[in-house]
């Protein structure tokens, strides 16, 4: 019979249900059970033996005991059994371990906290999605800004465009009335007329030729080819270029080269491009004083400058000036589209360098960079790979004189132009305007060489060679195109082309061309 | 062979996973439904640490907050270590680890601890990013990334915080 302390039962009865049975334990101050009662198992604890350690038996005893002060442990539960409070009641140096069945009331507040807690998980993912919301929506905002901002700069930059086309376009169509006119006079300013008409044509392909260029660099296209170059005469070349302009405007021109080597190697295609991008640019934005272009070699290493007396540029607009179609407002009365300085920067960082600008409103500017220019001692009869342009020797012309050309082009002021340049040197010409009637003059003439546009009418240039080759005509055929993208070189070369002249072709090259693969064929 | 026994208590906000990962521990099983708990559920696990050596773990997985409260500090007495538990996807659990870490130090003094970044099953909605952390990473926080539901960095959490306690 074991009995519980009256104080013990005192604090039970102030707590306790009437239907509630009590369960407890007692445990001395060894922690050694010494008594149970009531119902352990309800709680998930197994059969329980006194005179051993509690907290062996009862787990969640261990480090709890003893105390010094009653502990109140509310809903506990193991995993197989009831939840219980648990209460601590020191007595006499050991632990009375008294169990109070709180499933009710476990389930009640379960119910509470889990409504509780979804809530408010669902709170938060809510908030985060608002949040994620905000977010995307300020992206869209600053995209579309930005959109805004482009298409505005696009805007611009066509109408500016559409400024600097008209105007070479409106003088070649004024100086042609004239020259028209001049000619039913015998006019004697035929000569100028004629002159005007040239530089406009050569503006409106050097802007055409840029926007093309910009095209290639942002699609990746441009690859340099290094080749041996003399920079001394590339120099000399670039100087007897810029000094008429230099002087009318009443600039001194000032060209310096600093221990240049017989020749380096380098895209000098490209070299010469950048700085007359960059010399050209100095005399447009300078009114007074000089213009300097210095190239210093030192170690395969080339520095260029050029450094004017002219407008200057804000520090604003140099931070933006090597953007493609970025002008400076105080420029924008000047021809140009902007493309220049991006098309530079971009060819120098291809070689190697960085195009920097140092420049002060009002006092100048100076463009400069250093690229790679591995010199190359090598004596001038050696072999070495520049771009050369070979004149047709007269006897061999002789022997290709008569062949007949089959020219298929339907621009007919084109087709004009080459039948004429064709004729004057001697060759037969047969004329097609669309592949459709090319290919019925094939079979008909028997033409030697084909010459023909890639875009026409009725039949396509692509499709004329496609349908010639699969005739079995094994005749050279030169494709003339406007379009100067690598891709479409190319395809013409692969559907059977045996060249490719970019738009507009100079008489010279193409006759320079027909020759040279008449003469590959007769041999 | 000698066999300890040894208190744990699971600590951190509520549906962090702790009870969860003990379920991943004790029982090797995990639900994708979420039960709060209320008060705190007691679990046993024995694990072998060495040829002589085993800790009995007596695990109290207690209700999740984000602070200390009366009756959470009842159940920390006797404790010989902790695991902090951190809900990767939710970065203010975060922030309840770090108060809870200090008021359980303020209680029961310096005891060995890992903290668990859990749910690394859901990695790509984490909130807590390695320089959230940092700062408790350079203090000697052991932090273990973890998921109850793969049972990725479980027992290594456990088993370290065991040899912690020997």
């Amino acid at each position: 019979m074991i009995l519980i302390p009256i104080s013990i039962a005192k604090y039970v009865r102030s707590l306790w249900m009437a239907e509630m049975v009590l369960t407890y334990l007692h445990v001395d101050r060894n922690g050694i059970l010494v008594s149970w009662g009531g119902y352990p198992k309800h709680y998930g604890l197994g059969s329980l033996a006194t005179g051993k350690s509690a907290s062996e038996q009862v787990s969640f005893l261990e480090g709890l005991l003893p105390i010094d002060h009653t502990e109140v442990l509310e809903f506990v539960s193991t995993s197989a059994g009831r939840s219980a409070h648990v209460h601590l009641l020191p007595f006499r140096g050991g632990t009375w371990v008294l169990f109070f069945d709180a499933s009710t009331e476990h389930d009640r507040q379960q119910k509470i906290q889990q409504q509780a807690n979804e809530l408010s998980l669902l709170t938060y993912r809510q908030s985060q999605l608002i949040q994620e919301l905000e977010h995307a929506r300020q992206m869209l905002i600053a995209e579309k800004q930005q959109l805004e901002d482009s298409s505005q700069l696009k805007t611009r930059f066509i109408a500016d465009l559409s400024h600097e086309l008209r105007t070479p376009l409106a003088s070649i169509a004024g100086y042609t009335r004239l020259l028209d006119d001049a000619e039913r006079k015998n006019d004697e300013h035929t000569s100028d007329y004629l002159n005007t008409i040239q530089t406009s044509t050569q503006h409106l392909l050097s802007l055409i030729d840029n926007i093309l260029e910009q095209s290639k660099i942002e699609m990746g296209q441009v690859v340099l080819a290094p080749r041996a170059c003399d920079l001394k005469k590339l120099l000399k070349d670039l100087k007897a270029l810029f000094l008429p302009h230099a002087n009318e405007k009443g600039l001194t021109l000032e060209v310096k080269a600093e221990n240049l080597p017989v020749q380096v190697m380098i895209d000098e295609l490209r070299l010469r491009q950048i700085l007359i991008n960059l010399v050209t640019n100095a005399l447009k934005f300078t009114e007074k004083g000089t213009v300097t272009l210095t190239l210093r070699w030192q170690a395969d290493q080339l520095n260029l400058s050029v450094t004017d007396t002219g407008l200057g540029i804000s520090e604003e607009g140099q931070q933006k000036i090597f953007q493609a179609f970025h002008r400076e407002t105080k420029t924008q009365g000047t021809p140009g589209a902007g493309l220049g300085l991006a098309i530079s920067y971009h060819l120098i960082k291809m070689m190697g360098g960085t195009l920097r600008v140092l420049s002060k409103l009002g006092k100048g500017s100076q463009f400069f960079t250093t690229i790679q220019a591995p010199s190359i001692y090598a004596t001038r009869s050696e072999v070495i790979p520049t771009e050369r342009h070979h004149e047709p020797a007269s006897s061999s012309i002789d022997n290709i004189k008569g062949s007949k050309v089959l020219l298929v082009e339907d621009a007919l002021f084109l087709h004009k132009l080459f039948e004429i340049c064709l004729s004057e040197s001697g060759y037969e010409v047969i004329s097609a305007y669309n592949g459709e009637e090319a290919l019925l003059l094939i079979d008909e003439r028997q033409p030697d060489i084909v010459i023909t546009d890639m875009l026409m009418p009725v039949l396509n240039g692509y499709d004329f060679v496609k349908q010639l080759r699969a005739k079995n005509y094994t005749q050279p055929i030169i494709a003339l195109s406007a379009s100067n993208l690598e891709e479409d070189k190319q395809f013409a070369r692969q559907i059977g082309c045996n060249a490719y002249l970019s738009k507009p072709v100079e008489p010279r090259l193409l006759l320079q061309t027909i020759h040279k693969l008449l003469k590959e064929t007769m041999a | 062979m000698v066999t300890l026994q040894k208190k744990i208590c699971m600590i951190g906000d509520f549906a962090v996973g702790k009870t969860s990962l003990v379920g991943r521990f004790v029982r090797q099983s995990f639900s994708e439904k979420y039960l709060t708990t209320v008060g705190v559920k007691i679990d046993t696990k024995l694990i072998k640490l060495s040829e002589e050596q085993e800790v009995k773990l007596i695990l109290w997985d207690i209700a999740g907050n984000d602070a200390l409260t009366t009756t959470t500090t009842s159940y920390l007495r006797g404790a010989a270590g902790y695991i902090l538990v951190v809900d990767g996807t939710r970065k203010p659990t975060w922030q309840s680890a770090i108060q809870l870490q200090a008021a359980v130090t303020a209680q029961t003094g310096d005891k060995p601890f890992a903290c668990l970044l859990n749910k690394a099953d859901l990695r790509e909605q984490w909130e807590v990013t390695p320089n959230l952390v940092a700062p408790q990473v350079e203090q000697g926080w052991k932090l273990i990334e973890s998921s109850a539901q793969t049972g990725m960095g479980v027992e290594e959490a456990f088993t370290w915080l065991a040899w912690q306690l020997l």
